[in-house]
């Protein structure tokens, strides 16, 4: 196993999360993503926003570690992800949240049990998490709907649940994929402030949406992707804070 | 938590008890044979037939009969009367049959690499006699058939067990991929492909443990009413006197190879769910 780099592990305690330099990525040999130049920080959010097929859903498979690089470099938490053994490229997939834009569950378990499923991963029995995983359900406005099958929830529950489930573990990095879509205008704003506050618990948190509009929703910082590349659009203001927003 | 597709998890059951039936069924014959091709070497070896050459007539059959009783090797003598000597041949005992000069000999057991033939030669020889023992062991003429047959039925079940494991195996495949979102999801959430393929591999080995259980019961039940048929001495009393411990050995090692190899089939599955979900691109 390819030992990390102490420069790359300074970045992290810098509260540097993702730091992408010049980045070429896609699937197998086709390349959808150019030249990438990206930093996500401690307490921050970056909302990166785009038409459709733009490469937005590739740039979280990237930061998500799923992705092989053809150019460049990346370094996720402290690790550079070309250079990471399989094994380490999963123990930093386990400081990552993800909520994909049509999220994966075990469709016969209840919600409940598919929150806790990080939990289950990082070795805790139930007796200690059943409490915490309780509160993430409130937190996210799931209530009595966790106790149902995942099959039996709505498209915005399963991506309620889909946000709890990414929560629960407390990563560093939250990274969300389209998380309003299918929701209405009030519901997405909803939904991009929940993730936002979680800037506030040492995570930081990148969300891709085709909605420019959620860009005035919280302080973050704005990129847009378009036909594979990213540019910055604009920066959250110094000393934002998130209730000016509500 | 409820289980989805348990009419699928139970045809997969059977499907792997019925594989682990026939792996059990096949060492149950093995051990059947195997003690059956001990016996007949055992009676082989105990049996020999001496024939008279000199002095001709009914003495030298009578002193010969004589010698043979205090002779080494030899546990009883009986002269071969025409009537058993039909019996053998397969004639009508009214058969016209010449005198025989013929003597069955009964054999204690010989420690081995005696020359028993030669022994009991040479004792007719001091008491006068010339004669030839004709099927008293020695390592030609067929003997060690029933070492082969029973060599040939051991691995014949061995190999035939490990074609079923093989189709266990593949049978616990389809678990696998029944548990592909399971892989899928544990992928996304950072479980090593280790973690992973280790849980979808102990629900396919305790699914493959109690499928081999069952499959064993079968079999072992069917081979408990093959010994009451066919067995004449076999009684529901007389059966912990009949069932080696050894016999046993195929139901053990069948329900145990159910659980390791639908184990390796669902863990090898699982591991390329892994790999797949881990890369996408």
């Amino acid at each position: 196993m390819a030992r990390p780099n102490p420069a790359d592990l300074e970045l992290f305690r810098r509260g540097i999360m993702a730091r992408l330099t010049m980045v070429d990525s896609g699937y197998g040999p086709s390349t959808v993503l150019v030249g990438v130049e990206f930093e996500a920080r401690l307490g921050e959010v970056s909302l990166v926003t785009g038409p459709a097929a733009a490469g937005k859903t590739t740039f979280m498979h990237l930061l998500r570690l799923a992705l092989p690089i053809h150019a460049g470099r990346a370094v996720i938490l402290g690790e550079d992800v070309a250079r990471a053994s399989p094994k380490m490229r999963a123990l930093v997939k386990r400081r990552i949240g993800y909520v994909a834009e049509n999220p994966v569950f075990i469709e016969h378990w209840t919600a409940f049990e598919n929150i806790a499923m990080p939990l289950q991963l990082a070795g805790k029995r139930s007796t200690d998490y059943s409490e915490d995983v309780r509160e993430l359900v409130e937190f996210v406005g799931l209530g009595e709907a966790a106790d149902l099958a995942i099959a039996k929830l709505s498209g915005a529950e399963r991506r309620r649940a889909a946000i709890a489930r990414a929560l629960a573990g407390k990563p560093d990095l939250i990274l969300a994929d389209d998380p309003t879509a299918g929701m209405s205008p009030a519901d997405g704003r909803r939904i991009v402030r929940l993730l936002a506050e979680m800037r506030r618990v040492n995570a930081g948190v990148v969300i891709a949406s085709q909605d420019e509009t959620l860009a005035d929703c919280a302080p973050l910082n704005h990129w847009r992707m378009d036909r594979g590349r990213l540019s910055l659009v604009s920066e959250e203001a110094e000393h934002a804070d998130l209730e000016a927003f509500e | 938590m409820k289980r989805a597709g348990a009419g699928v998890e139970r045809a997969l059951f059977w499907a792997l008890a019925l594989a682990a039936f026939a792996a059990a069924a096949a060492g149950l014959l093995s051990r059947a044979i195997d003690r059956v091709a001990a016996n007949y070497d055992i009676g082989r070896s105990a049996y020999a037939i001496v024939r008279v050459i000199a002095p001709e007539g009914h003495d030298g059959v009578a002193r010969a009969a004589a010698i043979l009783q205090s002779a080494p090797h030899v546990d009883s003598a009986a002269p071969m009367t025409a009537g058993r000597a039909a019996a053998l041949l397969g004639m009508e005992a009214s058969a016209d049959i010449p005198a025989l000069r013929l003597i069955e000999i009964e054999l204690v057991q010989s420690p081995p690499g005696a020359d028993v033939a030669g022994d009991i030669i040479a004792a007719l020889a001091q008491g006068g006699v010339t004669a030839e023992v004709v099927g008293a062991p020695d390592d030609s003429g067929g003997a060690g058939l029933g070492g082969r047959i029973r060599n040939l039925a051991f691995w014949g079940a061995i190999g035939f067990g490990l074609i079923m494991a093989l189709i266990v195996s593949f049978s616990a495949r389809g678990l696998a991929g029944r548990r592909r979102e399971m892989v899928t999801v544990m992928t996304d959430l950072g479980a090593t492909g280790a973690q992973a393929a280790g849980r979808v591999a102990d629900e396919a080995a305790m699914l493959g443990l109690f499928a081999g259980a069952a499959g064993c019961a079968l079999a072992g039940a069917l081979g408990v009413v093959a010994i009451l048929l066919t067995t004449p001495e076999a009684s529901p009393e007389a059966l912990p006197r009949l069932i080696r411990p050894l016999d046993l050995a195929p139901l053990a090692a069948v329900t145990l190879g159910s659980a390791i190899a639908a184990g390796i089939g669902a863990r090898t599955a699982a591991l390329s769910f892994h790999e797949r979900a881990a890369k996408i691109g």
